[in-house]
C-alpha cells in the first residue's frame, strides 16, 4: 500500500479523467456504426498503435478475447499441407527467442535444438494436466504402458530406433520412460484419488503435512496448518478486493461470492430502456420526455417503476429521489456510494462499459456523432448511459448483500465483512474460480446455497476451508508452483513420445538441460503459438503469390499500351471483381481491366430522382462538398409525375401491410385478413421458385413505377464556393477536369484510351439480410458506386472538361466514349446509365462490349458457384447466372454471396504484372503505372486511401473470423434486428457486433499481403514521411512487399530491418487454357495458375 | 375411404422426425452431409400430409358432406368408460389443418436453406417434425385425449426449440419459462378430461360439446374453466403473456411458426372447438370476452414500444389473439376462426420477413397521437410489459423455488443424516484435523466413529449409522458426564425449533398449506 494522502489525485482531476475515459472508450469498445450505415473497420482499430502481436495481447488482457484462431484450426491446416513443417521452422527461427542453434541435448550424436522442440510442441498439444486428469490419463487411458494416441507412426519407430538396448515391449519403454521423466525432474508420484482425502490415511496426512510444511519457514508452534490456511484466506480476501477497480467491478466480486450474476438481471431492465432511448423508429411510441437524455429519462420512469417493489427491493425509490439530476454528479455520487478508490474510478468505469460492449459501442458511438438521423433531438451523452450503469449495479448489488449478510453494497463492507469471516470467503472464492474435485464442490455448493447470516456456522466453513487447502496440497490437486508431475513431467513425457526420445535419452539430461526444454515449452505461451503458427500460414501463402508473380513475369498484357486496347473497364479494387476481369479479358484480349477505390475520385452527395435527402458516396473518412442530383430526362417530366404518385402509393401500400399490421389492432385485423390472400401465394413462389419469384417481382415493380429516362445534373450555377459545411450543387468545370485529370494520372490511364472507358461501379442486392450494407462498396461508405461512376462518366465526355484537360496535356480522342456502370456482386447482373447518349458511331462497338461483358458475369457466377454448397456441382455458366440470381431474390438464403470472405492480397500497379494469372478471388487490384509517377506522389496518395481501406476489410474478416463468437456477431439464424441500428440474439442480448458466421465460414484468416509495383527507394521516402503508414505497416497490420518494375525483384518490408529480398523456391506453375479449366470441379481454395495468353499482338 | 388414412396426416412428419433422430443416433445424417437427406425427408413427409389433406378436401367439398367423426380404433376401453382413436373432420378441423400443413411446409422449406451449415441441423428438423406432427393432432384429433397428446409434444418441442443455442443461458432460462407456464396449462386441461371422462363415459369433443343437461352444471363450468386455463396458457393471454415474448430466443422461422403463426392460436382453436360447450354459459362468454379484451390491450400497448422486430410483431400477434377471442365471447366464432386461419397465414410471412424489416421500413413508424405519448405511467407499463413478468415471479417463481430450497435443506440436514451418508462420519478430512489430533495426544481420533465399521449396502449404511449414534450418544451424554452434553443438546432443539417456527411464518408455506387444506376438501 502506498501511501494514500501523495497519491490521490484531486477531484477536479478526477472530473478531467473521466471526461477523458469516454474518449478513450472509443479506443476498445466496438466502433461499429447503426448497421444500415456498416463500414468495415479494423475490429482492434483502438490498438493500432501497437505492432500486431502485441495489440492482441494488450486486447486480450481488457476483454479476455483471443485474437488467433484456435490451435486445432491451425493443426487442421498443417494436416491439410496448407502450412508445412518448413513454414513453421522458418517463422520459429527467425523468431530471436528461439533462433539459439544451440542444441538442447543430444541423441545418439544427433543434437535437438530448441526450434525442434518449439515445433514438436506446436503440433501436437502438450499441456499441463490437472490431477484427475493424469489419474485418468493412467488408469483408463493406460498412458503408462501405451504411447499416447496421437504419436504418429514415425515418432514412434523414431523412438524404438533411438534406443540402444532393445526392450521387449511398448509397455515397458514407454513405463520406463515415465520413471525417467519423474526422476529428472526429481519427483514422485503415486496415483491418488480425491475422494479419498476425506477419510485421511494416517500415513499419507503425515506424509503431507511434512511436505507442506516443508515449503514454508514457518514450522514450529501449534496448529501450524490452522494458521496457514487462515494466512492463506487473509491473503485472497486482500488481493481480491484490492482488484475492484482496475481489473474488478462490484458485479464481478459478487459473482465470485454467490455465483449469482447480476447482469442476468440487469441486462433485459437495461436493455428495454436503452433500446427505446436509442430507437431510430421501430417503436411508435417513445419516453414522453426522451428529449431531456437518458438519465433523466430513465430516472423519471425508474421513481414510478412497480419492479422494485415487485421484485423485493422496495427501498429503491428512495434512493433514486436523493440521486443529483446531473448524470456527471451521479457517477461521482455511485462511485463513492460503493467505495471505490478515486484513484481506480476511470478503470472502473471502464470495466463496467465493457461488460456490455455492443451496447456501449453503439452509446458511444452515437454520443460521439450527434449529427447522426435520428428521432432525438438532443445530444446523446455518454455519461447518461454509465450513470444509470452504475445506479443498476448498486441496486441490485444491494438486493443479494442484503439477503446473503446484511450489509450495504459498499467494498468496504463487504472487506469488513469477510475479514470477520475469511474461511467463508475462501471456500466461496474458490468454488467459483476453480475447479476443485467433486466432494469439495457438492459441499462448497450446498454451503453457499444453504448459506443463512443469522444460522451461520463459521466452524463448517472453517473445516471446508481446511479441506480445500489439504486437497491443494495433497499430490491429487495440481500444484502450480515448481515442477510438478502433472506439469513438468508429464509434458516431459509427452514431448519425449512425440519427438520419439526414450527413457535412456531423457535420463542422461541434466537439471539445465531439463530446465531449458521446459522453459522452451513455458516461453510458448497462447499468444506466441498462435502468431508462429499466424505467420507460417502468411507465408506460406505468401510463397505461393510471389512464386506466381515471378512466372507471370512478361507475360502480361498492357505494360505499356503500343497498341490501343478497344476499351479499358475500370472495375472497383474489390477483391470480389478478380473473377470476372480475368473472364472478360480470356473473353477478348483486347480490353483492358483496371482497378481503383470504388467511388472513382469523385465524392458526392448524391440525391436519386426517388430520394428525399442525400447521401454521401466516397469513403467514410472524406465528407462531401459537391451534391449530384438525379433529374428525369427531357420530355419526362409527366412520365416523372405519374410515376411518383405510383411509387408514392406502392410505398405507402408496403407500409401499411408491413407496419400498420403490427401498429395497429383492429385496422390491422381487417389488413391482415385481406392481405392474408396475397401472402399465401407470395410465400408459396418466393420459397419454392426464388429465381421466378424474383423475375416476377422485378417486372411488375418496373411496369408500375413505370421506368423513366433520367439524367444527372453535374454542372454548378454558381461560382461559390462549395464547402462541407455549404456543399454545392454540381462541379465547375474546373473541378470536373480536376477529378478527371487526377483519377486518370492515378490509374495510369493518361494515354492509350480505348474507344470505351466504363466506370464499374459496384453493390450488392439481396434479401432479409441486416448486414446488406456489409456487402456494398467500401469506398463509398457501405453503398452502390454506381452514382460515382456515372458521375465520373459524364464529367470525362463533356467537350468543355476535355478541352481543358487537353491544355493540361491529357488528350482524350475524339472517339473515346466514357461509360458509367454498375456490377451488383450478387446477382452479376449489370446496370448502363445513359446508354442513349452514346454517339450513334459507336453504338455497334457498344453493343459487343455490352454482350461480352454480360458472358464475363456468367463466367463469374460460374466460378463463384464453385463455391456455394447449393449450387449443383455441374452446371453451365448460363445455369450458374440463373442459380446466383435465384439466390439473390431467395429470402431463405443466409448467404446471398460470399463477400470478401478469402480475401487475402492487394496489388498495387500495372495489370501486366497479374494478368494471365488465376487469384482466386483473393485480391484485390489496384491499377498504378510506375513508370508515370517517378516520384511516388501518385503511390502516396494510393497507399493512403487503399491501405486503411483494404487493412479494415481485411482486418475485420481476419477478428471475425478468429473468434466469432466474441469479435464477430455469431450465426443469423437467431438475429434479432434491434431499433433498426443493431442485431441481437433473441430479444435481450448484448448488441452484436462484427460480421456474422455466414459471412466468415470460408474466409482464410490471415493478413493482407501487399505488393506494390514500386522502387523500394520510393516506398521508403513514402514510408518514412507518412505517419499512418507507418503505424499500419510498421506494426504489422498490413504486410508490404515491392516488385521492383524493372528487374521484377520481389522484396519483403521487415519494419526492424527495412525491405528484404524474397528468397523463396521458384517453381514452375502449372499452365491452363482457361480460368474454368483449373477451378472446375473444386469445391477449395485454389493455389494460382497460368492461364495460356490468347494470341493478340502484346501492347 | 380416404377418411381411414386420416391418422397418416400426422404421423407422416412425425415418422420424418423420428427418421432424423434415428440418423443422429445412429450418425446417417450427421454434419454437412446429411443435411441434403435430412431436408428430403421432412419436405418429403410434410408435402406428403398436405397432399393427403388436400384430397380429402377434393373429395368431401364437391359432395357437400364432411366425413364428420372417423373412428379408426378403440384404444382404450373399460366398462362404461373408452378412449378412441378418432378424428374430427368437420370444416374447422378439415379448414386449420390445411393451414397448418401449408404454414409448416412453408417453413420447413425456408429453414432448408437458412439453417445450412449450421451445427444443430438435424435437430431443428426433427424438432419442427415433431411440432408440425402435434399441431396437426391437435387440429384434427376427434377427443380431447388425444388433442392433449398433440398439445404437450407442441409444448416439448417448443420447449427444445426456445432453447436451440443451448450454449446461451438466457435461452435456456426462457426455454424453462415457457415450458412451466405452459405446465400451469396442462394441469386445467387435465382437470377437464378427468371431469369429462367422470361425466360422459368418454372425450369425445361431440359428447363434450352436447354435454348433457341432466348433469350438474358446476361440473361443466369446471370443464370450460379447466379447457379456458389450458387455451390461455397456450396462446399466451393476460396474465400468461409474458413467456411467449421471452420464446423469441430460438432460429427465426421456429419463432416464425411457432409463436407467430401456429401454436399461439391453438388455444382459439380449442374455444371454437367448444363452442357449443361455452354457449351454454353466458358466465363464460363474458370471461372469453374480459380475458380477450386485456390482451388485446396488452398486446397493442405493448407492442407500441417494442423496439426490436420479434417482440414487436410478437406483441401485435397477442393482440390479435385478443380480439379472437373477443368474438368468441360475443358468439362470433366463425369470425374467429377465419380470422385464426389468415392470421396465421400473414404471420408466418411477417416473421420470415423480420430480418429485413430494416430495408422494408421507409420511414419511422407513425407516432402515436399525443394524448396517449404524453401518459407517463402507461408508456412506462407498457414498457415493462405491464410487470406480468415480475408478478409472475413475485407470485409462483420465487415461492416454489424456496420451497425447493427448504426441501433440500430437508434432505440434506435430516434425510441424508439418517440415512447415513458420509457425511456424517467424522473422519479426519484435512489436515488441520490430523494435526490437532496429534497434538491432542490422546491417542484418539476426535469424532472418529467412523472408524468402528464401515458398512456397504443398505443395511450396512443402517447399521454404521445406528453405531455412530450410539458412539455419539455414548460420547456426549455419557461419557462428558451429563451437564455439559445436556446443555448443549437443549440449545441445538431450541436451535431447530427457532429455524422450524421461522419457516412456517413464512408466506409460501401458508401457501402450501391453504393448497393442501384445497387438495383435501377437492
Amino acid at each position: 500500500m502506498q501511501t494514500e494522502n501523495n497519491s490521490q489525485p484531486s477531484v477536479k482531476d478526477v472530473r478531467q479523467q473521466i471526461r477523458e475515459l469516454i474518449d478513450h472508450l472509443a479506443h476498445i469498445l466496438p466502433g461499429q456504426a447503426p448497421i444500415k450505415d456498416f463500414v468495415h473497420h479494423n475490429t482492434l482499430h483502438g490498438f493500432q498503435h501497437l505492432p500486431f502481436p502485441a495489440a492482441l495481447e494488450a486486447a486480450r488482457k481488457v476483454t479476455g478475447i483471443d485474437g488467433y484462431l484456435p490451435e486445432n484450426e491451425f493443426r487442421k491446416l498443417y494436416k491439410q499441407d496448407r502450412i508445412t513443417r518448413q513454414d513453421l521452422l522458418d517463422v520459429i527461427r527467425s523468431d530471436k527467442n528461439f533462433a539459439d542453434d544451440e542444441p538442447v541435448l543430444t541423441c545418439q550424436s544427433k543434437p535437438i535444438t530448441r526450434a525442434e522442440i518449439i515445433l514438436t510442441a506446436l503440433i501436437n498439444p502438450i499441456t499441463t494436466v490437472t490431477g484427475c486428469q493424469l489419474t485418468w490419463q493412467i488408469e483408463e487411458q493406460h498412458a503408462l504402458t501405451r504411447f499416447q494416441p496421437d504419436v504418429s507412426e514415425s515418432s514412434r519407430k523414431h523412438f524404438f530406433s533411438n534406443m540402444r538396448q532393445q526392450v521387449s515391449s511398448e509397455a515397458s519403454a514407454i513405463t520406463e520412460l515415465w520413471s525417467a521423466c519423474l526422476r529428472v525432474l526429481d519427483l514422485q508420484h503415486f496415483v491418488l484419488h480425491p475422494e479419498e482425502l476425506v477419510d485421511l490415511d494416517p500415513d499419507d496426512a503425515e506424509k503431507m503435512l511434512s511436505d507442506s510444511l516443508h515449503e514454508t519457514i514457518e514450522t514450529g508452534g501449534e496448529h501450524v496448518t490452522r494458521r496457514m490456511v487462515l494466512k492463506e484466506a487473509e491473503k485472497l480476501l486482500s488481493h481480491t478486493l484490492g482488484r475492484v477497480g482496475p481489473e474488478l467491478t462490484i458485479r464481478d466480486v459478487l459473482h465470485l461470492l454467490t455465483g449469482q450474476d447480476l447482469l442476468e438481471e440487469i441486462r433485459p431492465a437495461l436493455i428495454r430502456h436503452l433500446s427505446a432511448y436509442l430507437d431510430q423508429g421501430m417503436a411508435a411510441w417513445h419516453h414522453p420526455q426522451r428529449q431531456l437524455g437518458f438519465y433523466a429519462s430513465w430516472k423519471q420512469s425508474a421513481l414510478q417503476d412497480m419492479t422494485w417493489s415487485l421484485d423485493n427491493m422496495s427501498e429503491i425509490t428512495d434512493e433514486l429521489n436523493h440521486l443529483p439530476n446531473d448524470a456527471f454528479e451521479t457517477v461521482i455520487t455511485e462511485l463513492k456510494l460503493i467505495g471505490i478508490p478515486e484513484k481506480h474510478w476511470p478503470q472502473y468505469l471502464e470495466r463496467l462499459a465493457l461488460e456490455l460492449p455492443g451496447w456501449s459501442g453503439m452509446f458511444l458511438w452515437r454520443s460521439q456523432n450527434p449529427g447522426y438521423e435520428s428521432l432525438l433531438p438532443e445530444h446523446v451523452d455518454m455519461m447518461d448511459y454509465l450513470a444509470v450503469r452504475l445506479i443498476l449495479e448498486r441496486l441490485y448489488a444491494r438486493r443479494i448483500c442484503r439477503d446473503q449478510w446484511s450489509i450495504g453494497p459498499r467494498l468496504d463492507l463487504i472487506r469488513w465483512y469477510f475479514r470477520q469471516h475469511p474461511y467463508q470467503f475462501m471456500v466461496r472464492y474458490i468454488l467459483h474460480t476453480s475447479r476443485l474435485p467433486e466432494y469439495l464442490t457438492s459441499r462448497a455448493q450446498s454451503l453457499v446455497k444453504q448459506f443463512n447470516q443469522e444460522f451461520d456456522d463459521d466452524n463448517q466453513w472453517q473445516l471446508l476451508a481446511q479441506m480445500i487447502w489439504t486437497w491443494r496440497q495433497s499430490p491429487a490437486s495440481d500444484n502450480p508452483v515448481g515442477h510438478s508431475v502433472f506439469g513438468s513431467a508429464w509434458r516431459l513425457f509427452r514431448l519425449a513420445q512425440h519427438m520419439g526420445l526414450p527413457a535412456e535419452v531423457i535420463a542422461t539430461c541434466n537439471k539445465s538441460q531439463v530446465e531449458d526444454i521446459l522453459n522452451c515449452l513455458d516461453a510458448l505461451t497462447e499468444g506466441v503459438r498462435g502468431f508462429i503458427w499466424l505467420q507460417a500460414y502468411e507465408n506460406h501463402y505468401r510463397d505461393q503469390l510471389f512464386n506466381a508473380l515471378v512466372n507471370n513475369r512478361g507475360r502480361g498484357r498492357w505494360a505499356s499500351r503500343e497498341q490501343r486496347p478497344q476499351a479499358q473497364v475500370v472495375f472497383c479494387m474489390d477483391d470480389r471483381e478478380e473473377g470476372i476481369r480475368r473472364h472478360l479479358e480470356e473473353l477478348n484480349p483486347a480490353i483492358e481491366t483496371m482497378g481503383a477505390a470504388g467511388f472513382f475520385g469523385v465524392a458526392i452527395n448524391w440525391r436519386g430522382m426517388d430520394d428525399e435527402k442525400i447521401t454521401p458516396l466516397c469513403p467514410v473518412v472524406v465528407t462531401p462538398a459537391h451534391e449530384i442530383r438525379e433529374i428525369p430526362a427531357a420530355g419526362e417530366e409527366q412520365k416523372k409525375t405519374a410515376h411518383d404518385k405510383r411509387r408514392q402509393l406502392r410505398l405507402k401500400l408496403s407500409e401499411v401491410f408491413y407496419q400498420e399490421t403490427r401498429r395497429n389492432l383492429f385496422t390491422s385485423s381487417v389488413l391482415i385478413t385481406s392481405s392474408a390472400f396475397v401472402a399465401m401465394p407470395v410465400l408459396l413462389t418466393k420459397l419454392f421458385l426464388p429465381f421466378t419469384s424474383g423475375q416476377i417481382s422485378n417486372w411488375l415493380l418496373k411496369s408500375f413505377d413505370l421506368n423513366i429516362n433520367s439524367r444527372i445534373v453535374i454542372n454548378a450555377q454558381t461560382n461559390t464556393e462549395a464547402s462541407i459545411e455549404h456543399p454545392r450543387l454540381g462541379f465547375t468545370d474546373e473541378e470536373q477536369a480536376d477529378r478527371v485529370q487526377n483519377f486518370l494520372r492515378t490509374i495510369g490511364l493518361q494515354q492509350g484510351l480505348g474507344s470505351f472507358v466504363v466506370m464499374m461501379g459496384h453493390g450488392s442486392i439481396s434479401q432479409n439480410n441486416p448486414h446488406l450494407s456489409a456487402y456494398d462498396c467500401g469506398a463509398c461508405s457501405g453503398r452502390h458506386g454506381g452514382p460515382n461512376a456515372r458521375t465520373f462518366a459524364a464529367m470525362a465526355n463533356r467537350p468543355e472538361v476535355r478541352k481543358i484537360l487537353k491544355d493540361r496535356g491529357i488528350d482524350i480522342p475524339k472517339d473515346t466514349w466514357v461509360m458509367g456502370a454498375e456490377h451488383n456482386t450478387c446477382d452479376e447482373t449489370i446496370t448502363w446509365y445513359d446508354i442513349d447518349l452514346i454517339p450513334d458511331t459507336l453504338k455497334p462497338a457498344f453493343t459487343k462490349l455490352q454482350a461480352e461483358l454480360k458472358q464475363a458475369t456468367k463466367m463469374s457466377a460460374h466460378e463463384r458457384s464453385r463455391r456455394f454448397a447449393s449450387a449443383p456441382r455441374k452446371l453451365s455458366p448460363a445455369r450458374a447466372l440463373r442459380h446466383v440470381i435465384g439466390r439473390s431474390t431467395d429470402f431463405s438464403q443466409a448467404r446471398p454471396e460470399l463477400g470478401h470472405a478469402t480475401n487475402a492480397a492487394a496489388f498495387i500497379g500495372r495489370r501486366s504484372i497479374s494478368q494471365g494469372t488465376f487469384y482466386d478471388r483473393r485480391v484485390f487490384l489496384i491499377s498504378y503505372d510506375p513508370t508515370q509517377d517517378l516520384e511516388g506522389k501518385v503511390l502516396e496518395a494510393i497507399l493512403l486511401a487503399a491501405g486503411p481501406v483494404g487493412a479494415g476489410i481485411n482486418l475485420e474478416y481476419y477478428f471475425s473470423t478468429v473468434n466469432n463468437d466474441k469479435y464477430g456477431c455469431g450465426s443469423k439464424v437467431t438475429h434479432n434486428v434491434t431499433g433498426l441500428f443493431g442485431v441481437m440474439e433473441g430479444t435481450a442480448s448484448d448488441l452484436r457486433t462484427g460480421l456474422p458466421k455466414q459471412m466468415i465460414e470460408i474466409h482464410e484468416a490471415m493478413r493482407l499481403q501487399i505488393v506494390v509495383e514500386a522502387s523500394t527507394e520510393v516506398l521508403t521516402t513514402i514510408y518514412k514521411r507518412q505517419a499512418p503508414l507507418q503505424e499500419l505497416v510498421g506494426n504489422g497490420w498490413l504486410l508490404l512487399n515491392a516488385i521492383d518494375p524493372d528487374s521484377g525483384e520481389i522484396t519483403m518490408f521487415k519494419p526492424e530491418q527495412g525491405f528484404v529480398k524474397w528468397e523463396g523456391e521458384v517453381s514452375n506453375l502449372p499452365e491452363v487454357a482457361s480460368s474454368t479449366n483449373w477451378y472446375a470441379g473444386h469445391q477449395t481454395p485454389l493455389t494460382p495458375a497460368l492461364i495460356k495468353q490468347a494470341e493478340f499482338a502484346n501492347g | 375411404m380416404a377418411e381411414q388414412w386420416i391418422w397418416l396426416v400426422p404421423l407422416l412428419p412425425t415418422l420424418a422426425s423420428a427418421w432424423i433422430l434415428l440418423g443422429m443416433l445412429f450418425g446417417f445424417n450427421r454434419g454437412e452431409r446429411g443435411e441434403r437427406q435430412t431436408a428430403l425427408v421432412i419436405q418429403t413427409a410434410s408435402l406428403l400430409s398436405l397432399l393427403l389433406l388436400l384430397a380429402l378436401m377434393f373429395n368431401a367439398v364437391p359432395r357437400q358432406q364432411l366425413p364428420g367423426l372417423i373412428d379408426i380404433t378403440t384404444w382404450f376401453s373399460t366398462g362404461d368408460y373408452q378412449i378412441k382413436l378418432n378424428f374430427l373432420l368437420d370444416g374447422l378441423a378439415l379448414g386449420l389443418s390445411l393451414v397448418v400443413a401449408l404454414v409448416s411446409l412453408l417453413s420447413i422449406r425456408f429453414s432448408v436453406n437458412y439453417m445450412h451449415r449450421e451445427a444443430g441441423f438435424q435437430r431443428f428438423f426433427a424438432i419442427l417434425g415433431l411440432f408440425n406432427g402435434a399441431m396437426l393432432l391437435i387440429v384434427l384429433a376427434g377427443n380431447a385425449m388425444l388433442t392433449f397428446i398433440g398439445w404437450e409434444l407442441a409444448g416439448v418441442s417448443s420447449y427444445l426449440l426456445i432453447a436451440y443455442a443451448y450454449d446461451r443461458p438466457n435461452a435456456t432460462e426462457n426455454a424453462t419459462r415457457a415450458f412451466v407456464t405452459n405446465r400451469i396449462g396442462d394441469t386445467g386441461f387435465i382437470l377437464a378430461i378427468t371431469f369429462s371422462f367422470i361425466l360422459l363415459g368418454n372425450v369425445d369433443w361431440p359428447s363434450i360439446n352436447a354435454g348433457n343437461e341432466n348433469k350438474a352444471g358446476f361440473s361443466l363450468v369446471i370443464i370450460m374453466i379447466g379447457f379456458l386455463m389450458a387455451a390461455m396458457a397456450k396462446s399466451a393471454l393476460v396474465p400468461f403473456s409474458s413467456w411467449i415474448t421471452r420464446a423469441l430466443e430460438g432460429p427465426t422461422p421456429s419463432s416464425a411458426v411457432f409463436y407467430g403463426s401456429l401454436m399461439v392460436h391453438s388455444g382459439v382453436y380449442l374455444i371454437i372447438r367448444l363452442q357449443p360447450l361455452f354457449e351454454q354459459s353466458p358466465f363464460m362468454m363474458f370471461i372469453l370476452i374480459l380475458i380477450g379484451a386485456l390482451t388485446a390491450i396488452y398486446g397493442f400497448l405493448g407492442g407500441l414500444v417494442q423496439t426490436d422486430v420479434k417482440s414487436s410483431l410478437m406483441f401485435s400477434t397477442t393482440g390479435q389473439v385478443g380480439l379472437m377471442f373477443i368474438s368468441c365471447g360475443l358468439g362470433l366464432f366463425e369470425i374467429a376462426a377465419w380470422h385464426l386461419g389468415l392470421h396465421a397465414i400473414w404471420r408466418a410471412y411477417h416473421f420470415l420477413n423480420a430480418p429485413a424489416m430494416l430495408h422494408l421500413m421507409h420511414k419511422p413508424a407513425r407516432p402515436v397521437p399525443a394524448w396517449l405519448q404524453n401518459r407517463k405511467w402507461l408508456y412506462l407499463a407498457s414498457v415493462q410489459r405491464f410487470w406480468l413478468d415480475n408478478l409472475a415471479n413475485a407470485m409462483l417463481v420465487r415461492p416454489a423455488l424456496n420451497m425447493a430450497h427448504d426441501v433440500q435443506r430437508f434432505d440434506e440436514q435430516i434425510v441424508v443424516r439418517a440415512v447415513g451418508l458420509p457425511n456424517s462420519v467424522g473422519a479426519i478430512s484435512s489436515l488441520a484435523q490430523w494435526e490437532e489430533y496429534k497434538d491432542d495426544n490422546t491417542g484418539k481420533l476426535i469424532g472418529d466413529s467412523g472408524a468402528i465399521g464401515r458398512g456397504r449396502g443398505a443395511l450396512g449404511n443402517l447399521m454404521e449409522w445406528l453405531a455412530s449414534v450410539f458412539s455419539w450418544f455414548e460420547e456426549h451424554l455419557v461419557l462428558k458426564g451429563g451437564d455439559e452434553g445436556v446443555i448443549s443438546l437443549i440449545q441445538h432443539a431450541g436451535h431447530y425449533l427457532n429455524r422450524l417456527e421461522k419457516l412456517l411464518s413464512q408466506p409460501r408455506y401458508l401457501f402450501l398449506m391453504i393448497i393442501l387444506t384445497f387438495a383435501v376438501i377437492l
